[in-house]
């Protein structure tokens, strides 16, 4: 107990099994005008037009980038309807009518070898904004504004250890298509400069390893290696396993291309080289349903399924009298739902409904597991007692901004006092 | 169907501080058996009334210190104090009773075990805000208290090795220890399996090593604190042996450590999490400053139960070690620095104290 905590249990291994439908029969696709990083948004079709797969649709816009939002599926403009977005948040959505043909737009063409060696980084930059991708790992940044930067980049590096219990996205990427992921990651050195590509992947997952050293045969030209990291929670953090892939200890609120490293997840560096060899945007996302209080199923789906219907093909929630908590995302750090109208976006990859389980907090008795498992080093249950008697100054102190709501504090401790709300309200204040 | 609002993470770990909180009472076992079969009946019915006196006491205050609802019944308005009342309110006081039991010596009347075990959970624990909320160990202060305000009740009760390894004064270092001569009555393995007269709970080091391993197996114990304050007991009175007696200096070593309330002071009071600092430097720092002083008691003090005070002491520090400004939980090479100065300062003074080079 009062010990360094750096397993979970993950349950991945029952939803790894469970097979993965492909759904392409939703009969309307929902697309958020806006996101929770681009405030504003607008659309550039109207009632009635037919789209076609990877038209654009609209724009978003963020604070210091525009991003296009495509079509992911061909039919007709029927109008306007409020859902929920990733962030939990009501937002106005697009509605297609969808034709079921998947008809593609008469851009969408693929790039023969010959033109993409003849690709600039500029080229890469420039196809990369145009498709709209963003950071598939959850964080939703722009990928472009990664690659645009200006320093000498030595090596990317592609996250795909996926710490998180209850999600196996990047895994089921991995298994299925490791080909796509070695190649995005190749334009993607291609894109920054870099000659090192390194794919870090847990230490368990030797399955994943023989199956991305198999496709690393025929690249043998490049430098890509795969380096298996721990089965540490947090160890998906891009600066924990930056440090144990490559050894490089980057100080927190620095910029990673600063020491000569980008880092991607594995889903990013697919839909590069979808958007790159294929010309297409982000179209579909593997989702998982999972948690005890609801039928689990993993799902393909396309970008604006509205995940009710994805429930309802589930089986929908088991014992539906019950109290639930609805999680977009882990268990650890993912969002709270009140309502499951939800629209499928670029970062939506799991809903978990647990039966509600009411915990009950004790006392504080300083056992010190919060801080000796904090992998930031800061001390949560100082943090709890600064917050408690307003101390700004102390916050500061105890540098509760360093912190990366991982969650790890209130889940070891043993007097189940909720931690990682103080560390939010504690930087709330700190501000 | 009904949706909770929660905020991450939504998971929690399977522990708890009740599991804790039993863990320290199953690792207990076999030092209090030992006491049992060793003094019997006088054993179990101290045990008993620290027990009962602790865990009603702490009834009795926490039901003063919570507000009742407003009810026209009695007994609605008493029971709606303790509807915050939980388990940790019967083992944390159950924790620090048997504690307290195992520090004090089986004659000592009933009259002074209800007084400390009072005193412990009133005044150490409860007006400090109850469970979590103490500054200072219940067990050590409880028993601290009734040494120096019924000392009498000590004479004659207080038999043995105890007082023996406590010292007497500086003059009297080289005679006084009473070593070697204690071990013409006990031997080494005497005092490792128990078989010598002292407090209830400290004389068998073997019952205690077989808790600390169960608490250190489970974790609900820091091992850095114990190891930190035993080596600094060990090094500072190895050097000790040295000096005074080179033929014997591991002999001395083991004395001095199977002797007296250091074992289980050192397993079972200061890994209490409640009065610890709560970064690893400052555990080790901790252990330091209890080890350091307890040695320093025992050499140059003139106290019995040299440990209830050191850790005392220390208790008083552990704001200071947890201050914000400079605590922190990476091991910094200051740290180790400032940890093996403090130790070797700590040896020259122990060194030269006993009389040094002449």
């Amino acid at each position: 107990m009062i010990a360094k905590t750096k397993y979970i249990p993950d349950g991945k291994k029952e939803l790894k099994e469970l097979p993965i439908i492909h759904y392409l029969d939703a009969e309307y696709v929902y697309y958020p005008v806006t996101s929770a990083r681009c405030p504003e948004g607008e659309t550039c079709v109207i009632g009635g037009q037919f789209v076609k797969v990877g038209e654009i649709i609209g724009t978003r816009k963020g604070a210091f980038f525009e991003q296009p939002m495509h079509a992911t599926v061909s039919g007709e403009v029927v109008g306007n309807e409020k859902h929920i977005d990733q962030s939990g948040k009501l937002v106005d959505c697009l509605i297609v009518k969808n034709d079921k043909k998947y008809t593609m737009h008469s851009t969408i063409v693929e790039r023969s070898d010959e033109e993409i060696d003849q690709l600039t980084k500029e080229d890469f930059i420039k196809i990369v904004k145009d498709a709209g991708l963003v950071g598939l790992g959850g964080s939703a940044f722009p990928t472009y504004i990664k690659l645009e930067t200006k320093d000498t980049i030595d090596v990317v590096i592609a996250n795909g250890v996926e710490c998180e219990p209850n999600l196996i996205s990047d895994y089921g990427l991995m298994m299925t298509d490791p080909r796509s992921v070695i190649e995005g990651l190749i334009y993607a050195m291609k894109a920054s400069g870099a000659k090192k590509g390194v794919i870090a992947i847990k230490k368990k997952y030797s399955v994943i390893e023989e199956r991305l050293n198999f496709c690393l045969h025929s690249f043998s030209n490049y430098d890509i290696k795969i380096v298996k990291v721990g089965n540490y929670y947090p160890q998906g953090w891009e600066l924990a396993m930056i440090k144990n892939a490559l050894g490089i200890k980057i100080p927190q609120g620095e910029l990673l291309s600063k020491y000569g490293v980008l880092n991607f997840n594995v889903s990013t560096l697919q839909s590069i080289y979808n958007a790159v060899k294929k010309r297409l945007p982000v179209l579909e996302r593997l989702f998982t349903i999972s948690g005890d209080g609801i039928h689990n199923k993993n799902f393909r789906a396309r970008i604006g399924t509205l995940v009710t219907e994805l429930i309802a093909l589930a089986g929908g929630y088991k014992n539906p009298e019950q109290p639930k908590v609805m999680i977009l995302g882990g268990p650890m750090m993912g969002t709270n739902i009140m309502r499951d109208d939800v629209v499928m976006t670029h970062t939506t990859t799991s809903l978990i409904v647990m039966n509600d389980n009411p915990i009950k907090e004790e006392a504080c008795v300083h056992c010190a597991s919060c801080v000796y498992s904090c992998p930031v080093e800061i001390q949560p249950v100082q943090i709890m007692n600064a917050y408690k008697v307003k101390d700004k100054e102390m916050l500061k102190t105890l540098e509760v901004n360093k912190c990366i709501e991982c969650g790890l504090c209130s889940y070891v401790c043993p007097s189940k006092i909720h931690l990682t709300e103080y560390m939010r309200l504690g930087k709330r204040l700190a501000k | 169907m009904q949706t909770i609002k929660q905020t991450s993470p939504y998971v929690r770990k399977a522990v708890s501080t009740k599991r804790m909180m039993i863990d320290v009472l199953i690792a207990l076992i076999p030092a209090v058996s030992f006491a049992i079969y060793r003094f019997g009946f006088d054993a179990l019915i101290r045990i008993i009334v620290s027990l009962i006196v602790m865990i009603g006491l702490e009834a009795v205050a926490f039901g003063m210190m919570h507000k009742p609802a407003k009810s026209e019944k009695f007994s609605e308005r008493l029971k709606s104090r303790y509807t915050d009342y939980t388990i940790n309110n019967i083992t944390a006081p159950a924790v620090s009773a048997i504690i307290f039991a195992m520090i004090i010596p089986s004659q000592l009347p009933i009259y002074a075990v209800v007084v400390g075990a009072a005193f412990g959970v009133i005044i150490v624990k409860m007006l400090f805000g109850g469970l979590g909320s103490n500054i200072f160990n219940i067990a050590a202060a409880g028993r601290i208290f009734i040494g120096l305000a019924l000392t009498n009740m000590f004479a004659g009760a207080y038999v043995g090795i105890d007082f023996i390894a406590g010292g007497t004064a500086l003059t009297t270092i080289r005679s006084g220890l009473l070593f070697p001569q204690a071990l013409n009555s006990y031997s080494i393995s005497d005092l490792f399996f128990g078989n010598i007269p002292g407090s209830m709970g400290e004389i068998s080091a073997l019952a205690i090593l077989i808790g600390a391993a169960y608490l250190l197996i489970r974790k609900s114990a820091d091992y850095r604190v114990m190891l930190s304050s035993t080596l600094t007991f060990v090094i500072l009175m190895l050097l000790v042996g040295l000096k005074l007696y080179p033929d014997q200096a591991f002999t001395y070593v083991a004395y001095q450590l199977f002797a007296g309330g250091l074992l289980f002071g050192v397993v079972f009071m200061i890994t209490d999490p409640v009065t610890s600092p709560v970064t690893r430097p400052g555990r080790w720092i901790y252990g330091l400053m209890v080890g350091a002083l307890v040695v320093l008691i025992r050499l140059f003090g003139a106290y019995p139960e040299g440990f209830a005070f050191a850790l005392l002491f220390s208790n008083m520090f552990v704001p200071l070690i947890d201050y914000p400004k400079w605590a922190t939980n990476k091991i910094k090479p200051a740290f180790i620095i400032g940890y093996a100065v403090a130790l070797i300062l700590l040896g020259l003074v122990v060194f030269f104290g006993v009389g040094g080079v002449a």
